[in-house]
This record gives C-alpha cells, structure tokens and sequence, in this order.
C-alpha cells in the first residue's frame, strides 16, 4: 500500500519542535535529579526475548507486546516494560555487588494497544529501581524521589497516592475466602462497583465484611486513614495503616503532606506488588503519570531473592498536563564574508540558543532577500573588521 | 467550581438517565432542551452533561474528557476497559443471546459454525470460554437477515423481548448475560474530585428504581 510509505505506524508518531523539547527538558530535569539521589543510568537492549516477560507474576498479557522472529526462530519483544530487564540484570550481573543498588533508566516501552483508541504504542517512562532496600525508608525514598520527579520536571499540581497490598489480603484471611470469591471482590473493589461489592457482601455480618464493604470509597486524603483504623481490629490490617501514617509522617514533615493522598482499594497488581502501591493523578491526564511500588518476588524469578521497590514516570503524559511554554524564535540571520567562518561561529554562539542562524546564501543581497522573505528582524553581516547589524522591516 | 462533564448514551438510555437524575435532584432543563448547544450545564452544580454514542461514551471517559459516563454493559463488553464502573443502574435491562433458526440444531455436524453480530469480541469470547471454534462475521445493520440469507448459522446480539427474533424464526439458544445501563468513572478523575463525584454517586443510587 502506498499510504504505507509516509505514514507511521498506529500508535506511534512524530515529535517535532516544541513537542520534543517538552520531552526532552522534562527527561534531562528528572534523570538529573536521579543522578542527584545517587542512582545510574542503565540501558537494556530494546528488543529481549519473549520468555523474560512471561513471569508467574507478570500481569502484561501476551497481545499487549510487540514481537518479532529472529534468525533462528526465537520470539523477541520490544521492550513491554522497564522493570524486568533491571530486575534481570539485578539477578545476574549485579549479582555479587553490594546491596542496596540505586539504578535509573529513560527509555521507551512498546505495547501493542487496540487499534483506533488514540493510545500510544510507544511510551517513554523515567523510573528508578531501587534493589536490595526493603523497609519503611526505602519506601519514603522512592515516594519522595516521584514526588521531586514531577516538581523539578515544572508540574505543581498532582496527587501521589499511596496504598498497600496488605490491607485487602488481611481482610480477605480473615473472611476467609475461597479463591473465587477473592477474584470476585478485587473485581469489584478495582472497578469500584460500590452497589455490586454491598450485595456481593450482603449476607456477612463480620467485622471484616463491614471493612470490605468500605474499602472502595477508602480514598481521599490522610483522613482515611483513621476512617479505617476504626474499620477493624485486624491486627496485620492495623499494621498496614500504621505503616502508612509513619511513611505520611515522614513526607509531610518533609513539606510533601499536600502531595500525598491514599486508595486502600487498589488491588490491581496483587499478583506483582508486594508492599507499597503508588500511582500519581494530575489535572489534564487522564490517567496515572506516575507508577510504583514494592515488588519484592521478582528478581527471585531469575535466582536471587532481593526485595525491591522503584517506579516509572509515564513523561509523555506528565509533559501534557505543564504549561504550554512558547520555544525561542529565531529572529536574527548571520551573513559571513568569505574567510569568516570562525568570527561567524563565535558570533552565533554569543546569541541565545535558537535564536539566530547562519545564512547558506553566497551573496550578501541574497541574505537579504532570505531575511526578507523569512521574516528575520536583523541580519549580522560578518568580516574581519567585525560585524555590522542590519535592522530588517523597520 | 471544577468542571465535570457526564457522558450520556444518546438515546433510550438519555431518557432513563434525565428521570433519574431528576429524582436526584438534579436540575434537567437544559439536557431536556438540548438546541444547538453540545455540552449541557447542570445548574449550580459543578456538573455537565455530553450526549454521545456509545462507544463514544466510553472513548471520552476512558481520555478523561469527561468525568463520568452512562453507558450499556452491552457497549462496555465489546470495548476494552481502564475505568471504574461504579453503578448498575438498574435500566436498559436487557441480555446478551445466543439466537439460531427454529426450525435447525445449531450445535449439529462438524462444520465450523458461523456468527454474525454487532458485537464480535462479545461473540469470540463467549465462545472462545466454550472452548468451541467459530468464525464471528461483524455485521452493522440488522443481524437477524445473516441467518436468514444463509450468511451465519447463528447470531449473538441483544434481546429483550425476543419478539424481533421470533418474527424472523429465530429462537434463543443461550443467555450469555444480562445487561443494564452503568456508570463509568475515569480512575484519575476519581481520585481528583472525590468530593464532588462520590455525592453524585450517592445521590443517583438513591435515586435508583
């Protein structure tokens, strides 16, 4: 098909402009920041083999990726996601060194999304991975670091929330459920389905059930916390909310309180997350930009059990929710004589970034017609003597 | 005051939505006299209302250009999912069939049986959980002319009352569900106006039949 040789691929898309240095400045301003906290860069291999992404508890369904045959018949994927590379290379070079490591990668994920839906396939993520920490301070460091991630990139207004695998699964022993009913209620309260989970619990009079019942509404701010310290007497719930009072604690005395809100309902990565569960909200996405968690049984898939945490900012869709900054035009042309290169380069690197450009013209009329013609304000004609300024339309 | 805008299934759906939302308490007069105008403003509520088509209802939530939407499980089904659904709202009741001609044994011989219907990842799965083999053919229009034209040998689409089937000597061989109107949530919204979203919430299941 013809249409096929200028157009790109669904889901993908050229960035020009202003659009890639949005991308570009919020990926320098985060990574810098990284470096900061004292993590390393590490690039993984865009295409890996299809095997190192089908993990007991890697929820990414096999559609969602991109693959591709190499010469002798193996699948390869792009990259589905950055956490599983790190996680191997954890397990396997980083083997024997010291604990903890403090790694950070910017890269591209690619997932195959259903056609026609306006979703990237091609998605950038900077995220850390911070391997070999377990423990309350390991925690409030990556939730820290995620919430300077999104304030040095130049957003002010977002919500980091914070909720923990153990909240449901202490209520869920206690009722205990058959594994049936569990998948049924984590449907429910991951879809918030506030009626179907009050029928679903209709007939429990346990005090567990009463907790259930109000774990789809338990978002908001640190308030719910004490909502749902008088919901139970579980003790090992009790631990989960006291764990997060002592990580908002910690955050707010940090001046990041305002940042900081909680959903004992997230319940979606059970299967992965083994802790802390963070997702970040701003106003103009319209879904998370920021992700996170615990994850402490992974690396133990490729050998060696290392408990985890870390996160990824989704950058595209952070960069969409900052002001809109119009980029420095270019408003002068530079016109050298014969010779003059140098004085010509080392004029143009005096001036703003962007600013100016060096004409390609061979003559000084036609740089004038140039500057003309492409609405420059001034034209800078270059010679040994100096340069010499010429205003253009008045 | 934040500006949060429902996405309202255009149609039968709309109807039920107003009635509800007026026992709510909610003030319709600007949805019920739409004119020229698109976007359709509660009164001293932070709250608006967009008509869409279905599958529209849930694109919009699913971007978060609106808040909330009403739309049929039906739609919520076909197309794939990442919001909360939070009410059944108790109207648009109806149900996912399986419908075949009268007169023949759909699950007779060895052949591989033809689908047609409007909703084919609905079709694929249903009998994908069958572990049976079909071939679904998406049809737009009327799907009840594919098996009387020889095209499919059965259909999947809505019933309610099964008199379109019955007029056509098609009879119901399966329920595959039953279907009623939702309400959808965007996740991120949800968490940015919390206040103002879980009131509604409250106030139209109170107002539920």
């Amino acid at each position: 098909m013809e249409s096929y040789k200028v157009n790109t691929p669904e889901g993908t898309r050229d960035k020009l402009f202003e659009e890639s240095d949005r991308r570009r400045s919020a990926e320098a301003a985060i990574t810098k920041l990284f470096r900061r906290r004292g993590y390393r860069e590490v690039i993984t291999p865009c295409v890996e083999y299809y095997d190192l992404f089908v993990q007991a508890q890697n929820p990414l369904p096999q559609e969602s990726m991109l693959k591709l045959v190499d010469r002798s018949g193996r699948i390869l994927v792009l990259r589905p996601d950055c956490t599983t590379p790190i996680a191997r290379v954890a397990a396997t070079r980083l083997a024997q060194h010291r604990l903890p490591q403090r790694l950070f990668y910017n890269q591209t994920i690619f997932r195959s999304g259903d056609a026609n839906h306006g979703l990237s396939s091609e998605i950038s993520q900077c995220g850390i991975e911070l391997i070999g920490a377990e423990g309350l301070r390991a925690d409030v460091e990556a939730v820290a670091l995620a919430v300077e991630s999104l304030q040095a990139a130049g957003l002010e207004n977002f919500r980091i929330e914070l909720g923990h695998t153990g909240f449901f699964t202490a209520l869920a022993e206690e009722m205990e459920l058959d594994g049936e009913k569990v998948r049924a209620l984590r449907d429910c309260i991951e879809n918030k389905s506030f009626a179907v989970l009050d029928d679903m619990l209709a007939g429990e009079n346990s005090p567990a059930a009463a907790a259930m019942k109000r774990i789809a509404v338990l978002f908001g701010g640190v308030e719910i916390l004490e909502e749902a310290r008088g919901l139970t007497d579980n003790a090992k719930a009790l631990n989960v909310i006291a764990y997060l009072s002592d990580i908002y604690a910690e955050l707010k005395a940090a001046g990041m309180g305002d940042y900081i809100s909680f959903d004992l309902g997230i319940v979606s990565g059970l299967e992965y997350y083994t802790g802390l569960i963070f997702r970040g909200y701003a106003p103009g996405a319209g879904s998370v930009i920021v992700a996170g968690g615990r994850y402490d049984n992974l690396i133990s898939d490729f050998g060696k059990a290392i408990p985890a945490t870390g996160f990824a900012v989704y950058v595209d869709s952070l960069v969409s929710c900052l002001p809109h900054e119009e980029a420095v035009k270019a408003d002068t042309i530079i016109y050298y004589k014969s010779g003059c290169l140098k004085q010509a380069l080392e004029l143009i690197n005096s001036l703003p970034a962007g600013s100016a450009e060096l004409s390609e013209s061979e003559s000084e009329s036609g740089c004038m017609d140039d500057a003309f013609a492409r609405g420059f304000k001034r034209m800078m004609i270059v010679s040994k003597m100096g340069s010499v300024e010429v205003k253009i339309g008045g | 005051m934040a500006d949060i805008k429902i996405a309202i299934t255009k149609g039968r759906l709309l109807d039920n939505s107003i009635a509800m939302f007026e026992r709510a308490g909610y003030d319709c007069s600007q949805l019920k006299n739409p004119g020229r105008r698109l976007i359709h403003p509660i009164p001293d509520t932070p709250f608006s209302g967009v008509l869409a088509k279905a599958p529209d209802v849930i694109t919009y939530v699913e971007h978060g250009v609106c808040a909330m939407g009403i739309v049929g499980r039906d739609t919520i089904m076909e197309h794939s999912h990442d919001f909360y659904e939070v009410l059944d709202l108790g109207f648009g009741k109806c149900r996912f069939a399986v419908a075949a001609p009268k007169d023949k044994d759909f699950y007779a011989g060895y052949e591989t049986k033809r689908i047609a219907s409007k909703y084919p990842k609905v079709a694929h799965d249903y009998f994908l959980s069958k572990g049976m083999d079909v071939s679904v053919i998406k049809i737009e229009g009327s799907v009840e002319l594919a098996p009387l034209l020889g095209l499919s040998d059965a259909i999947v689409d809505i019933v309610e009352t099964g008199s379109t089937l019955a007029a056509n000597g098609l009879e119901v061989i399966e329920t595959i569900c039953q279907l009623s109107a939702r309400l959808i949530v965007n996740t991120a919204a949800m968490k940015l106006h919390r206040t103002e979203i879980l009131e509604f919430v409250d106030r139209c299941r109170g107002a539920l039949e």
